[in-house]
């Protein structure tokens, strides 16, 4: 074959290899506008078994909440357009929207809503039922008022059954709980079209969706994120069109000509202690440590200065946060190692296995390694990609964690240093007076003049807790294209509605 | 064999570069100019009099961590070797003297690990029985043996069947005689060829597992492991990945560089047995009976 025959061929060739591609198996139509979202794929699907951390943004596409909040995280209509509470404060009635379907045209309706809160509740495998205490029992009232009983005064109701704790899911898909974990069926803004476990899920506009008038994108896909030096690339050429982004990757993100978006949220990250296990059953060790912490260290290595050191469960500026708290335990570690002495332990007698998930919390744990080591405490690090297991049944002695926060402050502070709370390591340790406090901001009504007084009593007697040392705490930060529109900024959450993605 | 080693130009650059890699893990430790997990306030820093390779993302010195790794990669790579030799050898050469079952046994196992990705094995290795570089080397040089194997049985059959063994054979020489007497000389050189080129691979290996960081604990350094962290920090140090990179290049390279002078000074012979073709031929399980 002479030279030219062959050029032909392989002109032949990659022209027709070029044909067959298509738009790389995406799917989406010419003139469709499309979301490429590079993220960690949702392992469950199900808003019961998934739970109320970060995760529930994702399944924000598939599912809408009886709730949702504002900019400034007031609770608004969702599903429910109204409600209204009892004199007494023990009984909250949720008006909904009339003519609400799921995506397998089921009903959305009173029955429904009992039906989710309910299982919630009661599903061997629900991740929610330690949020939902304060409801004693649901009734439906016809087709559209769903009334909640209480077992106290809770007025954090509104802001409970957001996102995160009242994504409603179709009762029929519900009577199958494996299969809605992997193949949901709610009544958000988008429907599930095609998901393969670990390659993609593929999503498109719901029309039925209550508020689908101000849903501008036709398409959504998720796609598995890569690693996080690899984001930036995948955004300039074109694979992503939006992604989370590491502190790390900033500098490159803005180099590149992308947008980095700096949300609003409650993040915080702390150090978990189990003071039922040795050496923290001493009192004098747990203020060791957190003399010990330098909490700007953490803001300068691991967030890059667009954080901020926080020693409560919230970020600085937060309703909840308590100015009479802050900086209770300064760094000082002459006074750590003086405390040590107090308690009887020399330089380095004190070991300790600091057990975490994975990279994640690697550099956290390496400053926390450092910092200890320098009061004379020394900390072995153990990667445990099972990690979830001991921590969630409180078997673990130190390590560290961060909480994306809740809509609901007392969830935040119950999650934290309740007796039952997930994130307590030393269940059923709660500080003294902490109950009581909790109780009293419950029963303050939120547009109370006392609210943000009885929440921050609430956080000051939750950080009388051995348990936690907070750190740090920053934005949820995220990287997108020009092609798509700004984010709403709704404090720890992402609101598709109003997004617009050039096609 | 080291001074027809050191005649050649590229065995002196093999033993040079090894020397200075073997030297770095005795005491690179000792040498590190700061303790390689003390953290300081200036992050990410360029190279400089104080931190000549710069400091990474907790401000802890580059240099002091890379010389202290290089123990945990050095001794890891050096285990799946030997591991690997152990392993394949012995089974290598009794696999021509103890009969059809035993023979098939054996060549059926080298075929099944040589089917196996030993990557993928090492890290279920360490999520079973734990995060360290002892546990996932020892699968990994069990997984590499059947190189041993082939290599050994094929040096074992060509003088198994030569007329001087069987005629030592017919006058009464027992098997052990002629493993010792015979057997064994021959099938050193290929051996030693083929521990230069495995020791190759395990440095990549471990540095593999360790840039993902299964093996090691943090914040302990190894060279893959700083490597994988420069990664993340592109923007602040373009420049850093190349460093740990030219370090796990330059030993891999002395690695197959010394394999091709053992095999150059081995003679006609053994370079019959030891030309790469045969190495490959037996790790693919073609040749069976080469």
């Amino acid at each position: 074959m002479t030279l030219r025959r062959w050029v032909a061929a392989f002109a032949a060739l990659t022209l027709g290899l070029s044909g067959c591609a298509g738009d790389g198996g995406s799917g989406g139509a010419a003139g469709e506008s499309t979301l490429r979202w590079a993220v960690t794929l949702p392992a469950h699907w199900d808003p019961v078994v998934s739970g109320s951390g970060a995760q529930f943004r994702i399944l924000s596409l598939a599912y809408a909440s009886l709730t949702e909040i504002d900019e400034n995280g007031k609770a608004v209509p969702g599903l429910a357009q109204s409600w209204d509470y009892n004199d007494k404060g023990d009984a909250v009635t949720f008006h909904l929207r009339p003519g609400l379907t799921f995506s397998d045209g089921e009903p959305l309706n009173a029955a429904a809503v009992k039906a989710y809160l309910e299982r919630a509740k009661t599903q061997q495998n629900s991740a929610l039922f330690g949020d939902l205490t304060s409801i004693k029992s649901v009734t439906a009232q016809g087709d559209v008022d769903v009334v909640i009983a209480l077992s106290q005064v809770d007025y954090q109701i509104p802001l409970l059954l957001g996102e995160r704790v009242a994504q409603i899911t179709s009762p029929k898909a519900a009577l199958d709980p494996a299969k809605l974990d992997q193949s949901p069926v709610g009544a958000g803004p988008f429907v599930v079209t095609e998901n393969v476990p670990g390659s993609h899920v593929y999503l498109k506009e719901n029309p039925d969706y209550w508020d689908a008038a101000n849903i501008h994108v036709d398409r959504v896909e998720l796609l598995p994120a890569p690693d996080a030096a690899t984001i930036v690339s995948g955004l300039r050429t074109g694979v992503y069109d939006f992604a989370n982004l590491a502190a790390a990757q900033i500098k490159t993100a803005e180099a590149a000509g992308l947008d980095v978006v700096y949300q609003p949220g409650f993040n915080a990250s702390n150090i978990s202690i189990n003071v039922n296990k040795e050496p923290f059953t001493n009192p004098k060790v747990v203020d060791a440590v957190r003399y010990a912490t330098n909490r700007q260290e953490y803001v300068d290595k691991i967030t890059f200065g667009k954080g901020k050191a926080t020693d409560q469960p919230f970020p600085p500026g937060y309703i909840a946060y308590d100015e009479e708290s802050a900086n209770r335990y300064p760094f000082d570690p002459e006074k750590a190692r003086q405390l040590l002495a107090e308690a009887g332990y020399a330089p380095g007698q004190i070991k300790v296995d600091l057990v975490i998930q994975g990279a994640l919390y690697a550099t956290a744990s390496e400053i926390v390694q450092s910092q200890l080591k320098a009061v004379g405490i020394d900390v072995t690090i153990k990667v445990d990609p099972n990690w979830e297991k001991p921590f969630f049944a409180k078997d673990l002695t130190l390590s560290v964690y961060g909480t994306t926060g809740r809509e609901s402050p007392v969830q935040t502070l119950t999650a934290h240093f309740g007796p039952d709370g997930p994130l307590n390591l030393s269940t059923p340790y709660q500080p003294a007076g902490f109950e009581a406090a909790v109780a009293a901001a419950r029963g303050t009504p939120l547009d109370s003049p006392d609210y943000a007084a009885k929440l921050q009593a609430a956080t000051r007697a939750g950080l009388e807790s051995r348990a936690l040392v907070f750190t740090y705490s920053q934005p949820n930060i995220f990287v997108k294209t020009a092609k798509v529109s700004d984010l709403t900024p709704i404090p720890g959450q992402i609101h598709w509605t109003g997004l617009r993605v050039q096609p | 064999m080291l001074r027809r080693i050191a005649r050649l130009t590229t065995g002196r650059i093999a033993l040079g570069i090894l020397a200075t890699v073997g030297l770095l893990a005795v005491f690179g430790p000792v040498l590190a100019p700061y303790d390689p997990l003390e953290s300081g306030a200036d992050i990410l820093a360029s190279p400089s009099w104080a931190h000549l390779l710069g400091t990474d993302y907790l401000g802890r010195d580059v240099l002091s961590r890379l010389l202290d790794g290089s123990r945990v990669s050095i001794l890891g790579a050096v285990q799946v070797a030997l591991i690997a030799l152990v392993v394949g050898v012995v089974p290598g050469i009794l696999s021509v003297y103890l009969g059809r079952p035993f023979e098939w046994l054996t060549l059926r196992l080298a075929d099944t690990l040589v089917a196996l990705p030993f990557l993928v094995f090492a890290v279920a290795v360490t999520a079973l029985l734990g995060n360290g570089i002892p546990q996932a080397m020892f699968v990994v040089g069990i997984m590499v043996s059947p190189l041993f194997y082939r290599v050994a049985r094929a040096a074992t059959l060509s003088v198994a069947r030569s007329q001087y063994v069987e005629a030592a054979i017919i006058a009464g020489a027992s098997v052990g005689w002629v493993i010792r007497r015979h057997v064994w000389v021959k099938v050193l050189p290929p051996i030693a060829v083929a521990l230069a080129n495995t020791t190759g691979v395990g440095f990549v290996v471990v540095s593999s597992l360790t840039f993902l960081g299964i093996g090691v604990q943090p914040p302990a350094p190894t060279w893959g492991g700083v490597l994988a962290a420069d990664l993340g920090y592109l923007s602040f140090q373009p420049w850093a990945p190349l460093v740990p990179t030219a370090l796990i290049m330059a030993t891999v390279w002395a690695c197959n560089l010394l394999a091709d002078a053992i095999r150059d000074v081995t003679g006609e012979a053994g370079r019959a047995l030891l030309n790469t073709r045969t190495v490959r031929a037996g790790l693919s399980g073609a040749g069976r009976e080469a």
